[in-house]
């Protein structure tokens, strides 16, 4: 270990009982010296952008006793015995964790984390966000399930004196929960560190039980995810906020556009019963990245595919927040995708580029889509490999012959396996085409995963660009060390996720990485599109990336 | 709710600093949003992009596409971020009174 490292590691170092401190104080700030070193041009800390401090109309309101930012905004109790209660509550959701009555998803794999880790912190190396904070132990994944851990043993399964000499103390106080709940919200659940861990144990999991136990005991949950997320996507049907004519409307000027940007007529159906392809998107695209669609909507006409869209509710925005914190307000998303398949009788569900939407409804619903809701769910990926490698698109890589590399969205990557199809497509139509490292599986996470890309509030966005988005930033710059000064050259990051897309947008803003770099991203069907013979010349638009 | 207080008048602003309650804007709202936003006096031009958004949103209930926004005004995206220095959505939306925009956008 280096001096650097142990000199970081003891300034910013907590102990497992800090979290319970009742002074109403952080307990860890960070400084730019503090970060891991950036590769050039961003190597120079002094030049890093400051960290804007949490308002002071924050912290008179909330729970602001982790670190430097603050994500869910919890409202101090405001006597004592409120803060008894809470206490309690958070005791009862604990003891609910572990009962197969309450937790039908997750109850096995728990428990096996909180039975059998033997604290050989090889899971700790392979976090991004404990490395990029300058291995601050506030951050140590073990950390937060140290203290689960511990609260396990002794609250749940009582095991007294005997259990607090074998697995240690703790005590228990709402400075400890109020803290755990932010710390709940400093993870990607990118899951790189269950990956690693020889036996198994998955920190990523225990953080995704403990925003459970926060929002479906306590009603705690990060307002961007819950309120504005999943509850606006049952009411009107997408959490974009767009009902059916709205996403009707839009869809048809994004018709508009690409056939005039194209040449070629395109015509998004809905509504089409017994098609073979319902193709549901992040409705996210629609809105923000409409390229996106529309470049789906070209390569699926044009490939000859029996497709639709559906404008039942929730049938045109893929999303399910509720995978990253409340397994009821997933069930109730998934099981209005489900009805939307059912209704139009089509033959498989395709996922446009959206990560947590792959894994939410191909591999977690699983567990709730019996008999007739039982519809096969597909990976946009595998359906554009077919129709790339089909060669009923004629593809000229000429046209895609810029800097290109790729990020590999975590849940549909190292947590589903869908690793070549779309590294296959890029060899394939750009010539320039580079590999960050390292990738496939053993990817690191955008830094927006779980929900962070939409959240902004407070000062949370320094947080997430210095430390969450630190080392994907770092592996971008690397892909592109050859040609990073040359602002002639374009380069594009590919993300086929809308959650990562959001990230990036974000952090080449925050650094400026366009202006000064011509650093873009973009999906992927965008890179297919542009490569199309038969589509006019230039379909990606820079200035949008 | 944090309070955003400008020219002797206070509003309700969520976390991010948008209008709390959107039903309470009026042009005086934009013009009191305009100097945090750094922009000093609102020209035609703004006005043009902030009456789009307003009116769309009295429709829809949401915001515009930014895509539509740009056919609509004529203007190019770098131009609205001319106007209004944090883009389209923490920028123009905020002085408009609308709500932040939700889900991944």
């Amino acid at each position: 270990m280096s001096d650097e490292k142990t000199k970081r590691q003891k300034k910013n170092f907590v102990k497992l009982s800090d979290m319970a401190r009742e002074d109403g104080q952080p307990l860890l700030h960070l400084e730019n010296e503090d970060l891991m070193r950036l590769p050039p041009p961003l190597d120079d800390p002094a030049k890093d952008r400051p960290w804007r401090p949490i308002p002071d109309s924050a912290r008179e309101k909330y729970e602001c006793i982790l670190d430097d930012t603050v994500a869910v905004n919890v409202p101090k109790p405001k006597t004592k015995e409120e803060e008894r209660e809470l206490v309690k509550k958070f005791l009862a959701g604990l003891d609910k964790l572990f009962l197969k009555e309450d937790n039908w998803t997750f109850l096995q794999p728990l428990v096996l984390s909180m039975e059998y880790c033997v604290k050989c912190q090889t899971c700790s190396e392979a976090c991004h966000i404990y490395e990029a904070s300058g291995y601050s132990e506030l951050y140590r994944p073990t950390y937060r399930s140290e203290i689960m851990r511990r609260l396990y043993f002794k609250y749940v399964k009582h095991g007294g004196f005997l259990a607090a000499f074998e697995h240690g103390d703790i005590k228990l106080n709402w400075a400890l929960v109020a803290r755990l709940i932010e710390l709940s919200y400093r993870c990607n659940l990118c899951r790189r560190c269950a990956q690693t861990c020889p036996i198994g144990v998955d920190n990523g999991l225990i953080a995704h039980e403990l925003r459970k136990l926060f929002s479906q005991e306590m009603g705690i949950a990060a307002k961007e995810i819950h309120d504005n997320g999943s509850m606006l996507q049952l009411k009107v049907g997408s959490s974009t906020g767009m009902n059916a004519e709205v996403v009707k409307d839009n869809i048809e000027f994004i018709d508009e556009e690409i056939s005039e940007k194209t040449g070629i007529e395109v015509h998004t159906p809905w509504d089409v019963q017994g098609a073979d392809v319902l193709l549901i998107h992040n409705a996210g695209e629609i809105l923000a990245w409409p390229e996106n669609p529309g470049a789906f909507a070209l390569i699926l006409q044009q490939a000859g595919i029996s497709w639709t869209m559906s404008s039942e509710l929730a049938g045109y925005d893929s999303v399910n927040y509720g995978l990253w914190y409340d397994d009821a307000q997933f069930a109730r998303v998934a099981l209005k995708h489900a009805e939307a398949a059912r209704k139009l009788k089509v033959k498989r569900i395709v996922l446009g580029e959206c990560g947590h939407a792959h894994k939410a409804l191909s591999v977690i619903a699983d567990r709730i889509l019996l008999g007739e809701d039982n519809i096969p769910r597909e990976s946009a990926m595998t359906l554009l490999h077919e129709i790339v490698m089909s060669g009923k698109l004629k593809l000229d890589p000429s046209r895609n012959d810029f800097p290109v590399t790729l990020h590999d969205p975590c849940n549909l990557v190292r947590l589903m396996g869908v690793v070549n199809p779309q590294r296959e497509i890029l060899h394939k139509i750009c010539p320039q085409f580079r590999e960050m490292h390292p990738h496939g599986v053993d990817n690191y996470c955008c830094g927006g995963g779980s929900g962070f890309a939409i959240m902004s509030g407070n000062n949370f966005e320094d947080w997430r660009f210095h430390v969450s988005g630190r080392k994907k930033l770092e592996q971008i710059l690397n892909a592109f060390s050859d040609c990073v000064d040359d602002p002639n050259v374009n380069k594009y990051v590919c993300a086929p996720c809308s959650n990562c897309k959001g990230q990036f947008r974000d952090i080449i803003a925050y650094y400026g990485l366009w202006e000064k770099y011509r650093i873009g991203y973009g999906g992927l069907v965008e890179l297919i599109v542009n490569a199309m013979e038969d589509v006019k010349p230039g379909f990606i638009d820079w200035e949008w990336h | 709710m944090p309070i955003f207080e400008v020219n002797g008048r206070k509003y309700e602003v969520d976390e991010d600093g948008f209008l709390q309650d959107p039903s309470i804007w009026n042009e005086d709202v934009a013009k009191d949003f305009a100097k945090s936003e750094g922009i000093d006096e609102l020209t035609d031009e703004h006005w043009k992009v902030i009456h789009y958004l307003r009116n769309y949103y009295l429709q829809y209930g949401i915001a515009p596409m930014i895509r539509k926004l740009c056919k609509e005004t004529g203007f190019k995206l770098n131009k609205i971020y001319e106007l209004f220095p944090s883009g389209p959505a923490k920028g123009a939306c905020k002085l408009a009174g609308l709500p932040k925009p939700t889900g991944c956008v």
